[in-house]
Order: C-alpha cells, then sequence, then structure tokens
C-alpha cells in the first residue's frame, strides 16, 4: 500500500495560484441566496490576512455543467488585510444546513476542518455528527449569527479565547 | 481526541516552535473527532473546461520569450492509500522562479523577478492517475524565520481529491538539498514520512537535451466517496 503524503503549509505565496476568478461566489446550488463573511484571527485576536477559506456543499444533481469548468457547491476566498472573508451561496439544503469549511494560512502546517452551521443551537446540539460536542459550550464556535435577511456572520478564532472546534480527519 | 503534539505517523503538528508562525496559529485544543465517514462525502469534480492547453508548461507563458533557469519535467500519479489512481481531479502548483523570488507583491527577496515566469500551473489526472508539468527548477530563498534561515527548493502543490477528506496542500522537495535538514517546516513531519516529499530524478521522464526529468507521486487518504459528475 502507499503511504500517505505529508502535508506542509500553504504558506505565504498561495494566490499566485489558488484564487480563483470570482472564488467566493458558489455555483450549482439552488435556494435562498445568502452571504456569508467573518474575520478569521489568530491567539491574540489579530487577523490572519493570509488565510485561505474553502466551503464545501452538495450541488444540486440536475445542475448542468459550469461552462468554464468550475466544481458546483465549492467556495475558495482569500481573506483581506483585515482578515475578512466572504462567501456567496444558497442556503445548505437539509434540515439543519451548514457548509463544511477548509482553513488554510501561513502558520498552519496542516489544514483545519471545520462547519458552520446556520440553525438555532438547540437544532445543532440534535445533530448525530455533532454529538461529541452535545454538551460541550464551545458547539457554539460552529453558528453562524443572522444579521439580516440572507446575511450572516461566523468568525474562526484559530486559538485563544473562543477557539473555534475543529476537527480530526 | 487526538495527540496534538504528534497526531500521527504522517503529517505535521500543528504546533511546531520551530516554524514560528505555528505559536500563534496553531489551535491549542484537541481536534474533535467526529463520527466516522463524516467528511467523506463525494464533491462536484473540475471540469475539463478549467483547464486550458499549456497551463501545465509554466515555461511558455512569457511574453518575451523562455524564462531563466534549469528546464524540468515533472511527472507523478494521484493515487490514494489503497493505490487507486485518483482520476481526473485537479492539480494545482506554484513555486518560486530560478532566482528563489515569486512573482508577488508580498516577496520582498532581494533576488530579480523573471518577467517570463509566473510560477503557477494547473492540469487535470488522466485515467491512470498520472499528471504532468513543464517548469523550471525553483531556486532557494531566505525567510525571516531564524537567523540565516534558507527554504530548501521546493514546489507548493493542492490536491483536491474527490471528497474533503481527501484535501491536501503539500511541498515537493529534490534529492540531496543541503537545507532539507535545517528547514523547520520540512522537519515539522514525522520522520519517516519525510522523504515522501522529496521527488526521485527520473531521466527516462526527462527530454535529451532539452530538460531534466523528476518523478513525484501523491498520495490522498482514502475515501469512499467517488466524485460527483457535472
Amino acid at each position: 500500500m502507499p503511504q500517505r503524503s505529508p502535508s506542509q503549509t500553504v504558506g505565504p505565496y498561495y494566490a499566485i495560484a489558488l484564487p480563483w476568478n470570482d472564488g467566493g461566489r458558489v455555483t450549482g446550488c439552488s435556494g435562498e441566496r445568502i452571504v456569508l463573511e467573518g474575520h478569521v484571527r489568530d491567539g491574540t485576536g489579530q487577523p490572519v490576512p493570509d488565510a485561505l477559506v474553502e466551503t464545501w456543499q452538495a450541488p444540486d444533481r440536475d445542475a448542468s455543467p459550469s461552462k468554464d469548468g468550475r466544481p458546483h457547491g465549492f467556495g475558495r476566498v482569500s481573506a483581506d488585510a483585515t482578515g475578512l472573508f466572504r462567501i456567496e451561496t444558497a442556503m445548505p439544503r437539509g434540515p439543519v444546513p451548514y457548509l463544511d469549511v477548509t482553513i488554510l494560512a501561513r502558520g498552519l502546517l496542516r489544514h483545519l476542518h471545520t462547519r458552520v452551521y446556520f440553525a438555532d443551537e438547540a437544532r445543532v446540539r440534535g445533530e448525530a455528527a455533532m454529538a461529541p460536542l452535545a454538551s460541550s459550550p464551545r458547539l457554539a464556535t460552529l453558528i453562524a449569527r443572522r444579521e439580516g435577511a440572507g446575511h450572516y456572520h461566523w468568525d474562526v478564532r484559530l486559538q485563544g479565547e473562543g477557539e473555534t472546534v475543529f476537527f480530526a480527519t | 481526541m487526538n495527540d496534538m503534539t504528534r497526531p500521527d505517523a504522517t503529517d505535521p503538528p500543528y504546533l511546531y516552535p520551530g516554524y514560528r508562525s505555528t505559536t500563534l496559529r496553531a489551535p491549542k485544543q484537541p481536534l474533535v473527532q467526529l463520527p466516522a465517514g463524516t467528511l467523506d462525502v463525494p464533491f462536484a469534480t473540475v471540469g475539463k473546461a478549467f483547464v486550458k492547453d499549456g497551463d501545465n508548461d509554466l515555461t511558455v507563458h512569457g511574453k518575451a520569450g523562455a524564462p531563466l533557469g534549469e528546464r524540468m519535467i515533472l511527472t507523478g500519479r494521484l493515487l490514494d492509500d489503497t493505490g487507486r489512481p485518483i482520476r481526473k481531479s485537479l492539480v494545482e502548483i506554484w513555486q518560486a522562479n530560478a532566482s528563489g523570488r515569486y512573482h508577488h507583491g508580498g516577496d520582498q527577496h532581494d533576488a530579480p523577478l523573471d518577467p517570463n515566469f509566473a510560477g503557477l500551473g494547473r492540469t487535470m489526472t488522466d485515467d491512470d492517475g498520472r499528471y504532468r508539468f513543464m517548469t523550471v527548477k525553483p531556486g532557494s530563498y531566505p525567510w525571516p524565520n531564524h537567523p540565516n534561515a534558507w527554504r530548501p527548493q521546493h514546489i507548493h502543490f493542492s490536491l483536491l481529491g474527490n471528497a474533503p477528506v481527501q484535501r491536501l496542500v503539500t511541498q515537493m522537495y529534490f534529492p540531496g538539498d543541503p537545507l532539507l535538514a535545517l528547514d523547520p517546516i520540512y522537519q515539522s513531519i514525522p520522520e519517516g514520512a519525510r522523504e515522501r516529499l522529496i521527488c526521485r530524478l527520473d531521466l527516462d521522464a526527462g527530454v535529451e537535451n532539452y530538460a531534466l526529468g523528476y518523478q513525484f507521486d501523491i498520495v490522498l487518504a482514502g475515501a469512499k466517496s467517488t466524485p460527483l459528475g457535472i
């Protein structure tokens, strides 16, 4: 059996290649349009301006292929100088909607996996996948705050006070 | 729950003080183990149109000719850890030029930019999981991690695989580079796994009197998911 290749940091210069044109606008997903914004911050609360945020969700089964070949249901966007990222997509399907999220940055030797839910805490707490966190106050770090029609805010704290829950893969 | 200092025998820990930037970015709480298969959900594949002819040749995009440096052809296969090829999957690379300078505004290293080298490439694996790039060998460059810190020559790789559980970003190194022993990013990988990121000289993959060949296979975590068609 071949052995898995180890991870290495994405480094400070990934912007040469990884951010795609319009990468923050997710295609192939119908439904209520939403905008997700938030800041990525480090252990002292400082912004992480070189973070790369990726979001994953199931696209529509009947979505026609994208003309430019971009994968449906996938968002990829760099944070700006203030650590702010912005994803435009459709509300994920399912009774307790969520996006899977990957965070990459200089200083992260492996990427981080997390999740952002668009539902109230009681419903997230009842999710089978969240059973390991059922009684943890940290579950709240996975829930986006609704700020208006179709607008959600969700901050990612890599370390320290209010540290976001990250998952083993 | 994982041991954060040595999570497994393959990947680096998040906190590796020799690489200073990990100090404030590594999570301190243990990672939470989700029920098996939670992240093994299929992912919409990248369509053919995403990659244009020539995107895998980093030497042909200069307006004024070829980039400087030692021309090289890099080939390899993308596999999962059962040895199955990962087909029609996106491979993205980026790198410094032959002088050790990235075509990026944040790179202030006093080495020349090459107007004929942007340093990015992409391709799709074939039905056998194979990929191929034409490029030039990247130079080493200093970085401010510690006194006299120089990165070994490397090419960055990004792989999407078929599901979030397979996502991998890594770096490929060259055989015999004396800087490997001194590089905290490379040394952060557990002993016994580091060498998997060193490519192999493969003269047969090159083109005689034109480009040296190197070979580098990449192995992603196993996934049950097969790609969703798009």
